[in-house]
């Protein structure tokens, strides 16, 4: 059976993707992220050793004891609004970058960005630089 | 060594993109933006020299092989973390994490041999030479008017 600590859970989908039983079921909905194992009688601990922020163990079997469940809102993108990820996560990215790659050349505390909008704004920077060089005159 | 893109030059065709998921099993690891009525862009991975996505990655499936940002895929557990490390957004994950590389074991990527428009390639110098005739005729002529 696993055990969870809830503190040091990220809502990553690593040990859901990683059980090879699906004894560990995500659901996702627009604003909110859960996360369920259901009482495994298994010895494997996969989902133990692929766990980033080792919050699993691996404890003996018993019947009374409650499946653990926990659940994450999700954060919403600086700029779209859109629902992209669990706080634990981005904190974790935030503590493994070092602190010169957080901010873009414009400032921005691009991590708290979902992907789609980071892709919009490389783009925009990219379009802007080619723009630029668009004159009438030039060969 | 990441594909250097010369926009001025993309055409918006999307040929990387179908080239890519040709050679990738049906999974683009580029976007092509259309941005207004202006430029098509291609966002490609950088293979950033600090590679942010290869700091998140606990178990090391992303990590830095010389120039290039290698991808493990049997190391790979799929936990979304490097999706959200990327500063461009050019990581995603579903099962597992994809992003460019470099169509390895190729001498040169599909998508730059794919490209009708020369928009793309991996040579430094001609992309930089490129970057410079574009700065000088800005200083030139000005910029758009």
């Amino acid at each position: 059976m696993i055990k969870v600590d809830a503190n040091k859970c990220l809502g990553c989908v690593s040990c859901s993707n990683v059980c090879p039983s699906q004894n560990i079921t995500r659901i996702d909905t627009p604003e909110k992220r859960s996360i369920h194992w259901k009482r495994c009688k298994e010895e494997c601990d996969l989902c133990v050793e692929f766990c980033p922020a080792k919050a699993l163990t691996l404890v003996p079997f018993d019947e009374v004891s409650p499946e653990p469940n926990v659940s994450f809102d999700l954060v919403t993108c600086k700029i779209c609004q859109s629902h992209y990820a669990t706080e634990p996560m981005l904190k974790r990215i935030e503590s493994v970058l070092p602190a010169n790659l957080q901010l873009d050349s414009t400032g921005l505390a691009w991590i708290w960005v979902c992907p789609v909008c980071r892709r919009n704004i490389e783009a925009e920077r990219a379009t802007k630089q080619i723009i630029l060089g668009r004159s009438r005159k030039s060969p | 060594m990441p594909v250097y893109v010369d926009i001025s030059r993309c055409i918006g065709c999307r040929s990387c993109e179908v080239a890519c998921k040709r050679v990738h099993g049906g999974s683009s690891h580029v976007n092509v933006h259309m941005v207004r009525d202006q430029a098509s862009v291609p966002v490609f991975c950088h293979h950033c020299e600090e590679a942010s996505c290869t700091l998140a990655c606990f178990t090391q499936a992303l990590h830095k092989a010389g120039e290039r940002t290698a991808f493990d895929v049997e190391k790979c557990t799929g936990c979304g973390l490097c999706q959200l490390a990327c500063p461009f957004g050019v990581v995603w994950t579903d099962k597992i994490a994809h992003k460019c590389d470099l169509c390895e074991g190729k001498d040169t990527p599909t998508c730059i041999l794919t490209c009708p428009a020369n928009a793309l390639s991996t040579d430094f110098e001609l992309a930089a030479a490129r970057a410079r005739a574009r700065a000088a005729r800005v200083a030139a002529y000005g910029g758009r008017r």
